[in-house]
């Protein structure tokens, strides 16, 4: 019998074991407490959809920048994979320490906006950043691109690329993101509008799988010969659709663009199986994001253009849709590629 | 009196051999072979280009990772057992040699006995726990793939690995992958898998590991040294993780993202219990793995190739497997009936 109980007791212990390691994350950092006006220094955490993704940890470098440039304490943790369960895990655990400003990028904004809720109701201030709640009571998004710039952008950049005419297909990774689908609706309509000659073919899903979004580019630019185009819309997909274009050895006959972070498009944009990578300063976006956490916090009123610094100028906000916008893309090409480092 | 005997002795030795092994080719492997030989038929008509080398050769290097680990996990699931950390090892196998080579500029061969050692390392750890702890294997290896997960995450440190040498290149899907035309790692995936089906069909030790999955007591009461044959296959598993983390790298970028093995041992356990191994272990083969490794990469290019939503190929593969293990189940109720 007290084997039986003890042969349980250890099913239990690992089982536990395995469930409190299934949600563990990576420790929080938090930087710059300088007290800023007598009193405690304004705490702001930003959730991440994933965190130790080189696209996240240099939003929290500019996080970081800010709170030692603004005096105030930035917290920065997410889940270790894309999954909303343990994100909300996380901005639970936020509402607990009762934080300031409580900025999140959420991977299921549906899921999220009952908990922003629960957040507000705890006399937090709510925000989101790079991916927006729209159905949620933040107060605020700080949007890096609009889906009009971002998609016109990718648009242009193949078509320049493709010569202006020919068949192009798109790689993207979540099925459900909507900023990603919001882009593939806007190529199509910029393509339609301004470049009759382009056709799309296909548009494919690869998660966030590097891997599978370069099987998948093999298998359009087989399904489709006369392909000379291919779309990666998101970090994993970039690099796998130029890999892909490489390993077929038709570098110069298929040309590709994406949204990679700039190291890891390097080899391919200098090699010549990417043509661009659109994307936006991702560390002044984070910067915005901590600035903007801490003008809330203070309430103070946002103008409708505004300059942060003098890196971060030409930002708008627009009063009823309480959306501020960082600006342009940024493209990254094989000339500017090497000046950046995340 | 003994001059009978002797006749019959013959007889009987020589029926008892047929009766323990079994056909070369099983029911279930000639359904597949069917399957797939009609998939390619009707890809082939269909699209403009899968039966070209330019369609064929990067299927089969999509293949080979999931079929080599799946023979490991093929030796796993005949003895009963299962291994979920497979993702989670191949992610510490990758990152480990991933840095290695970036940092030190490892040459091929020292890189592919790092990656083996640690996924080895890794797979006897699997095999201790679950040989010595006596706790099922889901809960052993759940528990270690969430600490090879931490493990792995750790040494990513919040970054990716950028600029990876294409020592690798060899295992990839470009022209420094193959030879006449052949793919490499799908060769070496063969001759691997070569070798585990003759050990298992053949050699007292790969019995003895199919009648631990028939009955574990029966097993060790006949004499079957049960606890070494399961560290074996499960480190034997954890080895073919790190050849397979290279021949992931050589199919990757030069980039190399903590998404790496996320759900490999999804994609292996369905090749192996689509191949006709039995989840109730003491049955199985690893020419099924290949062929249901094959099948899964065949649904996957063929939805893209036909140009239908990404999706199908999940409802596909999710079909198979239930329809796999359906079989499997009826085919030991039948069995137990009419014993």
């Amino acid at each position: 019998m007290s084997r039986k109980h003890l042969k349980m007791a250890a099913v239990l212990a690992v089982g536990a074991l395995a469930l409190s390691a299934c949600t563990s994350k990576n420790e929080s950092s938090s930087v710059g407490s300088t007290p800023a006006s007598g009193g405690e220094a304004v705490t702001v955490a930003f959730v991440p959809k994933l965190q130790g993704i080189p696209y996240f940890e240099a939003m929290n470098a500019g996080g970081q920048k800010a709170a030692e440039e603004l005096g105030i304490e930035w917290l920065y943790q997410g889940p270790t994979t894309a999954d909303a369960a343990a994100q909300s895990e996380i901005v639970r655990a936020f509402i607990q320490q009762k934080v300031d400003v409580l900025v999140v990028a959420p991977n299921d904004p549906d899921s999220m906006a009952p908990l922003l809720q629960e957040a507000q109701d705890a006399g937090i201030r709510v925000a989101t950043s790079d991916t927006d709640a729209p159905n949620s009571v933040r107060e605020l998004f700080v949007n890096q691109t609009t889906p009009e710039n971002h998609g016109r952008a990718l648009a242009e950049s193949l078509t320049g690329a493709m010569g202006g005419a020919g068949e192009f297909a798109i790689v993207s990774c979540s099925e459900t993101a909507s900023n990603l689908n919001s882009y593939i609706e806007e190529i199509n309509k910029v393509m339609a509008a301004d470049f009759p000659g382009i056709t799309l073919v296909d548009t494919v899903y690869a998660g966030e799988d590097q891997a599978k979004a370069a099987s998948m580019a093999t298998d359009l630019m087989n399904a489709h010969p006369d392909l000379t185009g291919i779309v990666g819309l998101c970090s994993a997909a970039a690099p796998g659709v130029a890999q892909a274009v490489r390993d077929a050895g038709r570098i110069g006959e298929v040309f590709t663009v994406g949204g990679g972070t700039p190291t890891a498009m390097a080899p391919y944009l200098l090699d010549g199986s990417s043509s661009a990578s659109v994307l936006w300063d991702v560390e002044n976006l984070g910067y915005l994001t901590a600035w903007a956490g801490s003008e809330l916090a203070a309430d103070t009123a946002f103008e409708s253009a505004f300059d942060v610094n003098s890196d971060i100028t030409g930002v708008t906000y627009d009063a009823a849709t309480k959306i501020m916008l960082l600006g342009d893309p940024l493209v990254f090409t094989k000339d500017n590629v090497e000046q950046f480092d995340y | 009196m003994t001059t009978t005997t002797i006749p019959v002795k013959a007889d009987l030795t020589s029926k008892v051999k047929g009766r323990i092994l079994p056909p070369l080719v099983t029911g279930q492997e000639y359904v597949l072979i069917g399957i797939i030989v009609a998939l390619w038929a009707l890809l082939g008509v269909f699209t403009p280009a899968f039966l070209t080398a330019g369609s064929v050769v990067p299927l089969l290097v999509a293949v080979a990772p999931v079929a080599l680990v799946g023979v490991g996990m093929t030796f796993v699931i005949i003895t009963a057992g299962i291994d979920v950390s497979v993702g989670a090892a191949t992610m510490v196998a990758a990152v480990v040699v991933a840095k290695a080579m970036v940092a030190l500029g490892l040459p091929l061969i020292p890189a592919v006995l790092l990656a083996m050692a640690i996924g080895g390392v890794l797979g006897l750890i699997n095999g201790v726990l679950i040989a010595y702890g006596r706790i099922h294997p889901i809960i052993i290896t759940f528990g270690t793939a969430n600490l090879f997960m931490y493990l792995g995450l750790q040494i990513f440190g919040s970054s990716t690995v950028n600029n990876i040498p294409s020592t690798f290149a060899i295992f990839g899907r470009g022209e420094e992958g193959r030879t006449l035309g052949i793919p490499h790692s799908f060769l070496i995936t063969l001759i691997v898998l070569g070798a585990a089906w003759w050990f298992l069909r053949h050699r007292p030790s790969g019995r003895h590991l199919l009648a631990i999955g028939g009955n574990e007591n029966a097993a060790r009461l006949a004499g079957v040294k049960v606890k070494q044959l399961l560290v074996s296959a499960y480190t034997l598993t954890g080895l073919l993780i790190g050849l397979g983390a290279c021949f992931t790298l050589g199919m990757g970028t030069s980039t190399l993202d903590q998404g790496v093995g996320v759900g490999r041992e999804l994609a292996v356990i369905a090749a192996v219990v689509i191949g006709g191994t039995s989840v109730l272990g003491g049955r199985g083969s690893v020419l099924g793995t290949l062929l249901g490794a094959i099948l899964v990469q065949t649904v996957t290019s063929g939805v893209t190739q036909l140009g239908w939503p990404s999706q199908l190929s999940d409802l596909f593969v999710g079909l198979a497997i239930i329809l796999a293990v359906g079989t499997d189940i009826i085919r030991e109720r039948a069995r137990k009936k009419t014993s």
